[in-house]
């Protein structure tokens, strides 16, 4: 049997936990851009234009059957040569830029099925209504289909940023140095011993911030929806 | 940016012998899983007590990690441990290092899948009201037979979509076997393109394997549904 040691847990943790931030960093990237492109892709989907509601459903289908491991590859090793032939040489860059590209793609689609499923259970009524109250365009969607589709959402979005985060660790291949990066470097360093210890700390790493984030939003959901029903109520 | 078709021809040949190696995984860890799934979510839904926590943490941290790091940690535990209680403790003398890798690819994935389907068929459960129960037990059938003939059947058509989603996704997560040396679609076409650096046809080749099987995954269940609900409306009529 190989020897085990816990107490190397607690010095692999303290170890990995500077790396947090490369995470955090890629997956807002991610859900920037990742939103701005669900954005676009659930407009499309929702609009009446038929070619582009079937790219828009071609994109998100396709996007769902890839496992996020060989996007990545396909990424990381075809998006410099498909860039170079325009002319710029992305060979430099930041491994963190593939990361965020590749999953920008991936997270786009889970996006734009939250933003769609949210827009489509708030009434159109709802709009109409905030219309002839006097409301305008923007204050109607600010004001009243806005904070509904929030809380519609919000849960949907938790999930695919749990998912998100989960799928992340997956950028340790391509040779990002972040949670996971770093655990498999110090397994590294060690040669392969004290293994256990390091993906131990790591499930607890991961699983703390599953935890936070849902408790997190959560929370978020419940006090819009209070402020909902104390609108509702007044 | 030119790509090489003929060796994309040639990866293609060589990833089909490993669709067939994709497809046990997936297949044998639904075999497993459903089952223990399915158990797991009547122990949740009807006991109190320390199982049902044990079984709480259980599926709250396996669907809180990372597919990836649940591979590696099993597959540096499993081997060594068994080897150590085998022919240490038991003299067995089993060489436990040359069991095909597919059996831990199996090991985990069963471990993932089951905690994820225990939620869907907890919810699915869930969602048959509980006057069914009642109004099966109150027209003499034994606890058993309520659920067999009234409580699964319905369950299980509200399971279909998250039980489609599920399998796809342990479709897509086999594709990181590869960790654990079992030869699948990802393996073959990783060693092709290693050998004349030809990385994006190989995984443009992988790419469009798991989109078809995708799609026969999901016109499977398209299937199934149609047959289901069929079902159910003849029992409702």
């Amino acid at each position: 049997m190989r020897p085990f040691h816990p107490e190397f847990i607690l010095t692999a943790f303290v170890q990995i936990i500077p790396y947090l931030w490369v995470t955090i960093a890629t997956m807002i990237g991610t859900v920037v851009f990742g939103s701005l492109i669900g954005l676009i892709l659930a407009r499309a989907n929702i609009r009446r234009g038929f070619v582009s509601r079937v790219l828009a459903q071609a994109y998100i289908y396709i996007t769902r059957c890839i496992p996020s491991i060989v996007m990545l590859f396909i990424v990381y090793y075809g998006l410099p040569e498909l860039m170079l032939g325009f002319g710029i040489d992305l060979n430099n860059m930041n491994k963190g830029f593939f990361v965020i590209v590749t999953f920008s793609i991936l997270f786009s689609a889970n996006m734009a099925e939250v933003f769609r499923s949210a827009y489509e259970t708030i009434d159109k009524g709802q709009r109409e209504a905030a219309l002839c109250a006097g409301l305008s365009e923007w204050q109607a969607f600010y004001r009243i289909v806005l904070p509904q589709c929030i809380v519609v959402a919000l849960p949907n979005f938790t999930n695919a940023l749990v998912n998100l985060m989960k799928e992340g660790s997956l950028s340790y291949t391509i040779g990002l140095i972040d949670v996971m990066g770093k655990g498999q470097l110090m397994i590294g360093q060690n040669f392969g011993s004290y293994s256990l210890e390091t993906y131990l700390a790591l499930t607890v790493i991961y699983w703390g911030l599953t935890v936070i984030m849902e408790k997190g939003f959560g929370g978020l959901e419940e006090r819009i929806s209070k402020r909902k029903k104390l609108a509702a109520a007044s | 940016m030119k790509l090489n078709t003929q060796f994309m021809g040639q990866t293609l040949i060589h990833a089909l012998a490993g669709v067939p190696v994709t497809l046990e995984i997936t297949i044998v860890t639904l075999l497993i899983s459903v089952p223990l799934a399915f158990l797991m979510a009547l122990a949740r839904i009807k006991g109190r007590g320390i199982g049902n926590r044990i079984i709480s943490v259980y599926v709250s941290m396996i669907r809180s990690t990372p597919v990836v790091l649940q591979i590696l940690f099993l597959y540096s535990l499993i081997p060594t441990l068994l080897n150590y209680l085998l022919n240490q403790v038991w003299h067995l003398d089993i060489n436990i290092f040359r069991v095909n890798p597919i059996v831990y690819a199996f090991v985990v994935f069963s471990l993932n899948t089951t905690a994820i389907l225990s939620e869907v068929f907890r919810s699915a459960l869930l969602t048959v009201g509980k006057g069914q129960m009642e109004a099966a037990l109150c027209a003499g059938l034994t606890s058993w037979q309520a659920y067999i003939r009234i409580v699964i059947p319905q369950a299980l058509v509200s399971a279909l979509p998250n039980l489609c989603n599920t399998s796809i996704n342990l479709l897509k997560s086999t594709s990181l076997a590869f960790m654990m040396t079992v030869k699948d679609i990802m393996a073959i076409t990783k060693v092709d393109a290693a050998f004349g650096y030809n990385y994006i046809e190989a995984y443009l080749v992988v790419f469009v394997i798991y989109i078809v099987l995708c799609t026969v995954v999901q016109l499977l269940f398209t299937f199934i549904e149609k047959n289901l609900s069929g079902y159910k409306k003849l029992v409702a009529g």
